[in-house]
């Protein structure tokens, strides 16, 4: 009797770039940078997925300004994506995105086996929706729940206490967490942060080892992160000036 | 004696992920038969260590994971007759995790000891790992254990049903799972533990117990599912190794284990040992009332008081099985290694389990037996040699394997 022939499958890795599309990103070239940080990350972000080949890298988008709507709507192989650029206008209907995002996390569309998903939040300013319903609505879900959370803080007009409910309770001391909304103050940083989401985390999410239930709230977060880079926020690097 | 069920099988082959990261195996399997009184208990666990890095040891903690529910099982088993149903439910349910979560805390606190990181405080998170283990009596089958373990059920018919997971994947927090390094009141072993009755025209056929990477490789349930039907029809380990290696490469990386138990007919089974064993008896009562009992009883005493040598000599009967029931024993090797006290444990309870105690004996002295034995033995050493060097940051001494032993 021959070994059984059933289908196998690489476990889909759900990445989800949720980006601020609003008018005040047109200012200071932070939408040019934004566009350019994420182009630039696609090789390494490939290159973390064909290291890890049992995980599948699927990239989707979402804009947000007066509404929200998939910039990216089909989960692509990261080796095919090919970046659109992204234009700025309108308000920042921040609470609207989630809950688009909130209807993808859901089984299905979402694989049984699929890993925790990656949501990365990038915003220079303040929710003008109803922020509170549209997180209450991404958190009913499951996956949502599991889910990495990032959020990248363009400037420093951006709301840090939304993004900070976004990715969850934030940790105990101070200094520069993950778990805490990364302030990316020029295109330099934004673009190292957003390298680090799309290559490190990626490649923390695409192989997670499994690691015990604990007692209480999950308050570190599903995957273990890997460390920050080094930015201009750390004083002994010089990585380029304050512009936002 | 029998069991109900043919001899149970198990092995872990390492994750693709873990392979290309020369990291070792953290999976670990075991299946063994128990003498029940005239009858078997056959035991069959699987064991994941936790992957992290801050559970760096949990390749040892699931290899001593299956070692304390084994001894764990042979304890209960001298005191519990198989037909009280209703204790042993109490035992899945309570006592045997007890026992193996307290084994198993004494077992990594020893192993701790040995190791130059000794005077780092100790902490059982290093060890963290899963449990599942299936009990399969001849009148019922039993399960128990904590963490993401999967076992399905056969049934006639080669339909296959999910008996027992960890939870709704929906509510999974993710990737994380219960584990033996947390304190007993946080552990869900009550959740997992069951006993179910095998009545007259039981449709199971048998019983598959894997670890969460086979699960997590199938591209559905429906595939997981059809692959235990198809697994429980293998006759052959190395087949079994060969198929989860592709599992794991084509699918999640991670490490597997798959346990799997079919059961007889019920009838005596017509495999040479037993039938070797009913001649015996037979022989021995013919003798005894002809008064000429002298050899064959010599040869039956011999064979209580040595059950190390009788299993050499059953080992040598069906040599075709050694390499296979060798295989299933790899974490008794690793943990025979790693924590110089389980050799003892394993020699003193020679009487239940004489394979594991033929294992301990062979690791500084030659076993009395064929070569077939000893070459499988030397080859099974010199594995377990070389994944304690991987788990050390060594490079595995294959160049310069260790002396053979000198003759009695």
């Amino acid at each position: 009797m021959p070994f059984p022939n059933v289908r196998l499958s690489n476990r889909p890795l759900h990445f989800i770039y949720l980006c601020d599309c609003s008018g005040s990103m047109a200012a200071q070239g932070k939408m040019q940078a934004l566009n350019q940080a994420i182009r630039q990350s696609l090789p390494g972000m490939a290159e973390v997925a064909r290291e890890n080949p049992e995980a599948k890298v699927l990239v989707r988008a979402v804009r947000f300004a007066d509404q929200a709507a998939w910039h990216l709507a089909e989960p692509t192989p990261v080796q095919q994506l090919q970046w659109r650029d992204l234009e700025a206008g309108g308000i920042t209907a921040m609470g609207a995105a989630l809950e688009l995002v909130a209807s993808a996390l859901q089984s299905p569309p979402m694989e049984e086996r699929a890993l925790p998903p990656v949501l990365v939040l990038i915003s220079d300013g303040q929710p003008t929706d109803d922020f509170e319903a549209g997180l209450a609505r991404l958190m009913q879900r499951p996956w949502a729940q599991k889910a990495v959370r990032l959020a990248i803080a363009m400037g420093h007009d951006a709301d840090l206490e939304v993004l900070q409910q976004f990715i969850g309770p934030e940790p105990a001391g101070r200094g520069r967490s993950p778990r805490r909304p990364l302030q990316a103050s020029n295109a330099t940083t934004l673009a190292q942060y957003i390298q680090w989401a799309s290559t490190a985390v990626v490649g923390a999410a695409s192989m997670p080892a499994s690691r015990v239930t604990p007692a209480g709230p999950m308050t570190d977060g599903n995957i273990p992160l890997p460390d920050l880079p080094p930015t201009l926020l750390d004083p002994i690097d010089d990585v380029g000036p304050l512009v936002w | 004696m029998s069991s109900g069920w043919l001899q149970a099988r198990a092995c872990s082959v390492i994750g693709a992920a873990h392979q290309r990261q020369g990291k070792p195996c953290q999976d670990a399997a075991i299946s063994c038969s128990l003498p029940a009184g005239r009858e078997q208990l056959q035991l069959m666990a699987v064991a994941d260590g936790h992957g992290g890095s801050r559970y760096w040891l949990s390749q040892v903690g699931s290899s001593l994971a299956c070692e304390q529910a084994r001894q764990a099982v042979a304890q209960a088993l001298q005191q519990t007759p198989l037909h009280a149903t209703e204790r042993w439910l109490q035992l899945l349910q309570h006592d045997l995790p007890a026992a193996i979560h307290s084994g198993w805390l004494q077992a990594i606190e020893a192993d701790w000891q040995q190791r130059p990181e000794q005077e780092q405080p100790f902490s059982p998170l290093t060890y963290g790992c899963t449990l599942g283990l299936v009990l399969l009596a001849p009148r019922w089958w039993g399960c128990t254990g904590l963490g993401d373990w999967d076992l399905a059920a056969v049934e006639q018919g080669g339909a296959a049903r999910l008996l027992s997971q960890e939870s709704d994947p929906e509510l999974a927090a993710g990737e994380a799972t219960g584990s033996l390094c947390q304190s007993m009141d946080q552990q869900g072993w009550f959740t997992r533990a069951q006993l179910q009755h095998l009545h007259a025209g039981d449709p199971l056929q048998a019983l598959v117990l894997s670890t969460d990477g086979v699960r997590k490789s199938c591209a559905t349930d429906a595939d997981y599912l059809q692959l235990c039907a198809g697994v429980a029809e293998l006759n052959d380990l190395a087949e079994l190794e060969q198929g989860l290696a592709r599992i794991t490469a084509e699918g999640s990386g991670d490490d597997v284990s798959l346990a799997i138990a079919v059961r007889g007919d019920g009838r005596p089974s017509h495999r040479p040992a037993r039938r070797l064993g009913r001649l015996q008896v037979a022989a021995a009562g013919t003798a005894a009332l002809l008064g000429l009992g002298g050899l064959l009883s010599w040869g039956l005493l011999r064979r209580q008081e040595d059950p190390i040598a009788a299993q050499a000599q059953q080992l040598c009967e069906r040599p075709w099985q050694i390499q296979a029931m060798l295989n299933q024993r790899r974490s008794q090797f690793q943990a025979v290694l790693q924590t110089p006290n389980t050799a003892a444990q394993l020699h003193a309870q020679a009487g239940v389990d004489p394979l594991g105690a033929l294992i301990a004996a062979s690791r500084h002295n030659p076993v009395q037996g064929c070569d077939r034995l000893k070459l499988e033995l030397d080859r099974q050493w010199q594995q377990a040699r070389a994944a304690q060097e991987r788990e050390a940051g060594r490079m595995p001494a294959t160049a310069a394997p260790e002396p053979a032993p000198s003759p009695p």
